[in-house]
């Protein structure tokens, strides 16, 4: 028998430039940057340390020094645990699985109060040798990385699919990272703040075509801690809260491409783990308030927007572009600035995911608040959408 | 059936990795022919090869050449490339649909528009072959 699960409190780092050079007489360490996140998420909860009793860590990028950092960091924290403590990998779903792991033993009666919590330092590796790494996460090894596809390369390939069926301009699909910009600038955790125009996005060097730099994620480092509890707990604070209410996953069985041709850019994942969502949360996707999207790229953010029912299909770059996706507009997606400008600290995005939710959910999201905001749906995913995990949070109040 | 074959000075930036099964693959590539797998029960291609049928996970198999022919469903050119691809960016890669209903993924050399007919040529590098796509 299951119950009801919330989200109570969380606290997230400035997303960009956390992690130090190898060679700094000073170095940030990755537990006295998280460690203080956990005290704050509790503080802004409004529990006792002694009610944790589960752990759940997005799994933190080969370059932290320090391995097994959940039980470091248990340790750390002089934290015993009753529940569970986990280190959880899942590629692009990493923190979006750290959340719904923290939501399971919750819902599931293994704990009362459980974080799902991470830190992604990654900054300081040169991209060209950080993608060594990631073009084996995002490819077979032996048949597409020995082409040197890097994981937003197959992005741009459904860019370049999309434009070419549904005639979606560049313009349109540049006007997302110009929407996200505008967001990011509300944002005080974000990484980029500086507006962006337009003629920048469309004038910006190559990075994979027809993707320029302002249209792909960038580098950066970033820690986040959730306290996740029963709704029962929740209410006892009498604060305010965001009520788990519903979940949904598939994945389409495929690494990148499906051997079998079909229509790559309808994110079947992305659509059918929607539908399980809604379902489960009993609205449809005209209910929600906003979307925070796990969208690497421009194109990303409007396909997984149409394969959710946000924006219709073949239409979502256009209606971005008409500001329907924007704060303001009929469904605001990726208020917080999303990958694009709030920062892409991979393993941890689907996490800050959750905590833009909370964040709009419990009124706290200050200038980019999105007014009464009610229902918020958070996805994340893996490959090239090829899984997708949506879970719809509802506000307290 | 013999594919166009390409000399490219020096090795492969990131060669595969050849095993005991996927040998004859890399082998009939330098020889000109694209190959596959397909399962005997279900009779269906299967790409990359496989030992067994993913299908009904048969353990069958029979080596089988392909057309190499298709059409060229979408592309990009990487330009910030894996540190390995360095002398070879910006890359052009893209993903064909073969005419036997497979999708690939791999190079893509000179021009060609969505959609257009495309074939396979044999990337002949001193260390052994890749496999590419051209306008047909």
């Amino acid at each position: 028998m299951t119950r009801r699960v919330a989200v109570i409190g969380g606290a997230a780092s400035p997303v960009g430039r956390l992690q130090t050079p190898a060679d700094a007489p000073l170095q940030a360490l990755e537990h006295e940057i998280l460690a203080p996140l956990v005290l704050r998420a509790m503080a802004a909860a409004g529990l006792a340390k002694e009610e944790i009793d589960a752990l759940f860590l997005a799994m933190c990028r080969p370059y932290t020094l320090q391995k097994y950092f959940a039980t470091f960091l248990a340790n750390y924290l002089r934290l015993p645990l009753t529940g569970g403590i986990m280190e959880v990998l899942g590629n692009g779903m990493t923190g979006g699985l750290s959340f719904d792991t923290a939501v399971h033993a919750v819902a599931s009666r293994q704990a009362e109060v459980a974080l799902a919590l991470g830190i992604n330092m990654e900054s300081q590796a040169a991209s060209a040798d950080h993608a060594m790494s990631t073009m084996r996460a995002t490819g077979d090894v032996d048949f597409h990385s020995i082409f040197g596809f890097t994981p937003i390369s197959w992005y741009a390939m459904d860019a370049v699919r999309y434009m070419h069926e549904h005639g979606a301009t560049r313009a349109e699909l540049a006007s997302v990272a110009v929407k996200d910009r505008r967001h990011a600038t509300l944002n005080p955790i974000a990484q980029y703040r500086k507006p962006l125009t337009l003629e920048e996005v469309l004038a910006a060097r190559p990075i994979v075509e027809p993707l320029g730099l302002y249209e792909v994620p960038p580098r950066g480092d970033g820690a986040v801690c959730l306290v996740v509890c029963t709704e029962q707990m929740a209410k006892a604070t009498a604060r305010p809260y965001a009520l788990v209410r519903g979940r949904g996953f598939f994945h389409d069985g495929a690494h990148q491409i499906d051997e079998v041709p079909n229509d790559m850019t309808a994110f079947k994942a992305a659509e059918a783990a929607a539908t399980t969502a809604y379902r489960a949360a009993g609205i449809s996707a005209s209910d929600l308030d906003l979307a925070e999207l796990y969208a690497p790229c421009t194109i990303v953010q409007v396909l997984a927007a149409e394969a959710m029912g946000l924006t219709p299909r073949g239409r979502g770059a256009a209606h971005a572009a008409a500001g329907e996706t924007a704060l303001g507009g009929r469904i605001p997606i990726c208020t917080s600035g999303g990958c694009l400008s709030r920062g892409h600290p991979a393993y941890i995005t689907g996490l800050l995911t959750i905590y833009e939710l909370w964040e709009q959910l419990t009124r706290r999201a200050g200038a980019r608040q999105v007014r009464n905001a009610r229902l918020g749906a958070g996805s994340c995913e893996l490959g090239n959408y090829n899984a997708a995990l949506i879970h719809i949070l509802e506000a307290s109040a | 059936m013999s594919l166009s074959c390409i000399d490219v000075p020096g090795p492969r930036p990131w060669p595969p990795r050849v095993s005991a099964f996927t040998r004859p693959f890399w082998d009939a590539l330098a020889e000109g022919r694209l190959t596959t797998t397909r399962g005997r029960t279900s009779g269906r291609l299967t790409f990359p090869p496989k030992p067994f049928c993913p299908y009904d996970w048969g353990n069958e198999v029979e080596w089988v050449d392909l057309s190499g022919r298709g059409r060229l469903y979408s592309q990009t050119v990487i330009h910030a490339a894996p540190a390995a691809f360095a002398r070879e960016a910006p890359i052009h890669n893209g993903i064909v649909d073969l005419d036997e209903g497979l999708r690939v993924a791999a190079r893509i050399l000179g021009d060609a528009s969505l959609d257009a007919a495309m074939e396979c040529v044999v990337l002949r590098y001193a260390d052994g072959p890749l496999f590419a796509f051209r306008a047909a």
